[in-house]
């Protein structure tokens, strides 16, 4: 009888991802052509990787893919625990506050890289209006027009998106800590500073881990700033792994290289997926 | 000394969230404001944002420019609408299944459940490109719902499964001694109570399906691209037009961020909270 219910939900499941996640392996193995109406597909062993290791691209995609991955977690976690300890505070508990934290959240992507887009522009842009207007700068700055800081403007708007989500998410943790630990901690005489460290840390450090392997999970999917921001330009310079993977096989319809490099993506979040069930699993013993 | 030292933490809580409010609002609200003004005010230096200079005139011209935004706009709903409401028929069934009902594999089922959310799309997306084009699935609404389908179903299975699991035991075994069949239950008795829940994850569905950009971009061609395709096709296309770029970002997102404060609630509650409970 169960499984009438579940039926039509596995049926979709299966049908619209497990059956590309196969041949996504079988295809990172193949050379692909386009041959008259159709493609010709041709065993190509382990060319696709071996390929991989020696490009040079995509040992740049790779490298900045983690560092990408490394400073945005880093950054979204800090700022998000700050902004969520913030809105636990009886200060912070005013609705407002809720309303600010969904407005970047419910935001399409795309919008947001448009709005980062204007802000960044060179000529009219307000970023450069602001940090001339108090003279930290004296001639505008092209924030998209060299590599390295076109990459680290990418991140900040990326990093901007991403805080509210995370910081809803440790909010919640921190309302799952009992008040009463704090107010025996305050018995005890302990400072704001050891319950911070003695209980709120501890208590919130499941919400942390399934924080940072989400949004690790979610740094290294960035798409859409890219496409809208820079296309991967100046000189490839903000090409990461999931933007390289379309262009490969999307734009120079070299499909089965592409797949190569989206199974090597699979491979770091399915490693990431594994540490996220671990984080979960603890709980669900103690709650039975 | 210690009411000083009260004061200050207070002073300083109440600093960072104004902080915190300026720095999550005013992109946005910039983004708003200049959509608002005329291109030649935009682009004179320093910009002329006298108040007699506001106008919708963008919000009229963007139509005229991006042909396809308006056409974006329509099939975003129709995809967004489609998923979650088949989301939320099809998951509450497997959602309740999975709760209450005892069905072989049921670990099995929740941990394939939770290892679709680790998928990079990219890797989905190559084959299924491959087979649906052979399959004339490219460029239809269907197509893109069913894709859509695949992600979303996980969340409101996830959620609604909580959900369901916090519902008193009572009221269904009241319908079972009734003679009522676990589908009556669940339709007559469970369904309507957790008409909240629903709404949430319906919502969130909804939200999701409209933003999404990567698998639209990939499984559309002409006859149903979305909105954020427009929205992107046109920054790529007429990139010194700002205030119209603004606008259809605007119009873009004002549903779904509209959606999301009047849910706030609901989401807040029943969305996050499933994220980090398993």
């Amino acid at each position: 009888m169960g499984l009438w219910f579940t039926a039509p939900a596995l049926l979709i499941l299966l049908t619209v991802l497990a059956y590309p996640i196969v041949a996504s392996f079988v295809l990172s193995f193949q050379r692909i052509r386009f041959a008259g109406e159709g493609l010709s597909h041709q065993f190509n062993g382990l060319n696709n990787y071996a390929e991989l290791l020696s490009n040079q691209l995509f040992r740049q995609a790779l490298f900045r893919s983690i560092y990408f991955t490394l400073v945005e977690v880093a950054a979204v976690i800090v700022l998000a625990l700050l902004v969520a300890l913030m809105l636990n505070h009886p200060l912070g508990r005013n609705a407002f506050y809720r309303v600010v934290l969904l407005v970047p959240w419910a935001l399409a992507p795309v919008a947001n890289a448009v709005l980062w887009k204007w802000i960044f522009n060179t000529n009219y842009g307000v970023l450069n209006a602001i940090l001339m207007g108090i003279h930290i700068i004296d001639k505008p700055i092209v924030w998209l027009g060299s590599p390295w800081l076109a990459l680290n403007m990418i991140l900040m708007a990326d990093i901007w998106k991403a805080v509210p989500f995370i910081a809803l998410l440790l909010l919640a943790g921190l309302q799952n800590i009992p008040i009463h630990l704090y107010k025996a901690a305050r018995l005890d005489g302990a400072n704001t500073w050891q319950q911070f460290v003695h209980i709120t840390v501890p208590g919130l450090k499941a919400s942390i881990v399934i924080s940072i392997v989400l949004q690790s999970i979610w740094a290294l999917k960035v798409f859409d700033l890219i496409y809208v921001l820079t296309h991967g330009s100046p000189a490839d310079s903000t090409v990461l792994l999931n933007y390289l993977s379309w262009r490969e096989t999307f734009s120079n319809l070299d499909i089965g290289y592409g797949a190569a490099i989206a199974n090597v993506l699979f491979i770091i979040m399915f490693i990431l997926a594994l540490i996220y069930i671990r984080a979960l699993r603890p709980r669900q013993i103690k709650e039975k | 000394m210690i009411p000083y030292g009260r004061s200050l933490k207070r002073f300083l809580i109440r600093l960072g969230l104004a902080t915190f409010a300026l720095l999550a609002l005013s992109p946005v609200l910039w983004g708003v404001v200049t959509s608002l003004y005329p291109l030649s005010s935009l682009t004179s230096r320093p910009p002329d944002l006298n108040p007699a200079n506001l106008t919708i005139e963008n919000y009229i011209l963007v139509f005229d420019t991006s042909r396809g935004l308006f056409s974006g706009l329509v099939n975003s709903f129709i995809i967004a609408f489609f998923t979650s409401a088949v989301g939320l028929v099809v998951g509450s069934a497997a959602a309740y299944a999975l709760a209450r009902l005892n069905i072989p594999g049921r670990n099995q089922i929740l941990l394939m459940i939770l290892a679709t959310q680790m998928f990079p799309g990219i890797v989905i997306a190559i084959p299924l490109f491959l087979v649906m084009s052979r399959l004339d699935l490219v460029d239809t609404h269907f197509g893109l719902i069913m894709v859509y389908l695949s992600f979303i179903l996980p969340i409101v299975i996830w959620i609604l499964k909580g959900f369901f699991e916090s519902v008193p035991m009572e009221l269904e075994r009241a319908a079972a001694v009734d003679g009522a069949t676990p589908l009556q239950t669940f339709q007559f008795v469970v369904l309507p109570i957790s008409l909240p829940p629903l709404f949430a994850t319906g919502v969130f569905a909804f939200i999701e399906s409209w933003n999404e950009f990567f698998f639209a971009i990939i499984l559309t061609r002409i006859n149903v691209k979305t909105a954020p395709i427009a929205i992107a096709e046109f920054s790529g296309q007429y990139t010194t037009l700002y205030g119209q770029m603004l606008a259809s970002a605007v119009l873009a997102s004002i549903p779904v961020v509209v959606l999301a404060i009047i849910f706030r609630r609901f989401i807040l509650e029943g969305f996050v909270e499933g994220a980090i409970k398993a």
